[in-house]
């Protein structure tokens, strides 16, 4: 993971760039992209959570002890998730995870809970969705596709605001594949089966290659 | 036809690690879930969930084992130590072990939640076992089923796939107050015939999955621990 933070570094902490991550680690791979810009780089972000509730992350969080003042939540999926569980952040609510062509157009204004005051975009430097193939489990794949482009863009109009696309090819190739032909940059982050032996500390994600 | 099949987003699966079980379930347990092993005594229902934990930690997935039977590690180890595909090293570290059972008496089940969601974010496993599960209603203050329900739900919320074990007595074949709340069933059964006992193992349950149904034949043995030897695939 540091060496995915240090290509990020070293592309000035901009854009949209491409992760390939195994979809059982997309938590842990959330959890410390937060860790590394939030809390040791200083920048603030934005949390979409469409997958789970934000408590979730929340929590995490909190167990880890990762700073997040400078983090802000959207929870795309709370208000399907009859879920009971309490946490204390700074959150927008959206309606629900579909209609999605309009969701990246009121990131700034639901990330600074329902004002609309100029510029509030320039308050994030990055953003993270948790997770976009959750995403055609309530959308279609040309829906979902669009979506990913609306973040591109969405990246350019703010400077090139950095943007991690957190997917698994292996498990989303379609989606993958169009998120490679709109971004820059691409990262990979696998664990080989058979290769960790014990005592290696999965949760590091020791193996990691960029292309 | 492609944007058909692009339209649907295949579940995401993890590997059981049972030899013969992947292929009966169209390639392992749906991520996230929540999976009852459930058999009587002798079944194998904790080489399922030992197996299943080092299954993943062999594949970088952090593990964690929640027992409600105040079983020392120590012991715990002694006897799963005779497996071939236990690896001890991986315990402690990739194999994170819990034990409830103490406070299975002095908590409510808000606590009880509270307490075990505190290890999961701490640990951050992809694969979690509690065994088992059933200790819970004979021990738990308040209501059995809200307790389930409530953590069936967060389990999958913090995104892992877990195996919660059941013991039934001998003619049941599974906890009927918790197979309302998962999301797949395993059936792991012992029948007397011609004077000697067979194991079976069943996928009674496998939401999203089409699984093979019927009784498939078992064997455990310590190189592998539990295998099934005729999958109709």
């Amino acid at each position: 993971m540091t060496q995915v933070l240090e290509a990020m570094d070293a592309a000035g902490l901009k854009g949209p760039v491409l992760l390939d991550v195994p979809s059982t680690q997309f938590v842990k791979t959330s959890l410390l992209l937060i860790k590394g810009l939030s809390q040791d780089r200083g920048l603030p972000g934005l949390f979409v959570s469409v997958d789970r509730p934000h408590q979730y992350m929340v929590h995490l969080l909190s167990v880890q002890r990762v700073k997040t003042e400078n983090l802000r939540f959207l929870d795309v999926i709370s208000r399907f998730a009859a879920d009971t569980k309490t946490a204390s952040a700074k959150v927008g609510m959206a309606d629900g995870p579909f209609h999605i062509d309009r969701l990246v157009s009121s990131f700034p204004a639901l990330a600074n809970n329902g004002s609309s005051e100029q510029n509030a975009g320039s308050k994030y430097r990055y953003v993270i969705i948790d997770n976009l193939a959750s995403l055609l489990a309530f959308n279609n794949f040309s829906s979902v596709s669009i979506f990913i482009e609306a973040l591109v863009h969405h990246s350019e109009e703010n400077g090139g605001l950095l943007i991690p696309i957190i997917l698994d090819s292996q498990k989303s190739a379609a989606l993958y594949d169009a998120a490679r032909a709109m971004c820059h940059e691409e990262l990979r982050i696998r664990v080989v089966c058979e290769a960790a032996p014990a005592g290696s500390s999965p949760n590091t994600l020791g193996e990691t290659k960029e292309t | 036809m492609q944007e058909g099949r692009r339209d649907r987003q295949d579940l995401v699966r993890i590997t059981s690690g049972i030899p013969g079980l992947d292929e009966m379930i169209e390639g392992g347990f749906p991520f996230p879930s929540v999976i009852l092993v459930s058999g009587p005594a002798g079944t194998g229902k904790t080489t399922f969930a030992l197996k299943y934990l080092c299954e993943g930690a062999k594949c970088g997935e952090q593990g964690l084992y929640f027992t409600t039977l105040s079983e020392p590690t120590q012991w715990m180890l002694r006897y799963a130590s005779q497996f071939d595909f236990i690896d001890r090293d991986y315990f402690g570290d990739e194999i994170v072990y819990m034990d409830l059972g103490t406070m299975l008496r002095e908590f409510d089940h808000a606590k009880l939640l509270e307490i075990m969601e505190a290890k999961i974010a701490e640990v951050v496993p992809q694969r979690i076992v509690i065994d088992p599960i059933t200790v819970f209603g004979g021990m738990i203050k308040g209501d059995y089923r809200a307790f389930l329900f409530d953590l069936f739900n967060h389990l999958k919320n913090w995104n892992a796939a877990t195996v919660v074990t059941g013991e039934v007595a001998p003619g049941e074949i599974y906890p009927p107050e918790v197979s309302y709340a998962v999301d797949g069933i395993v059936l792991l059964m012992l029948n007397e015939e011609e004077g000697a006992r067979r194991k079976y193992l069943e996928v009674l349950k496998m939401r999203g999955t089409n699984h093979i149904t019927g009784k498939q034949s078992i064997d455990i043995t310590r190189r592998e621990g539990i295998t099934v030897l005729k999958a109709r695939f």
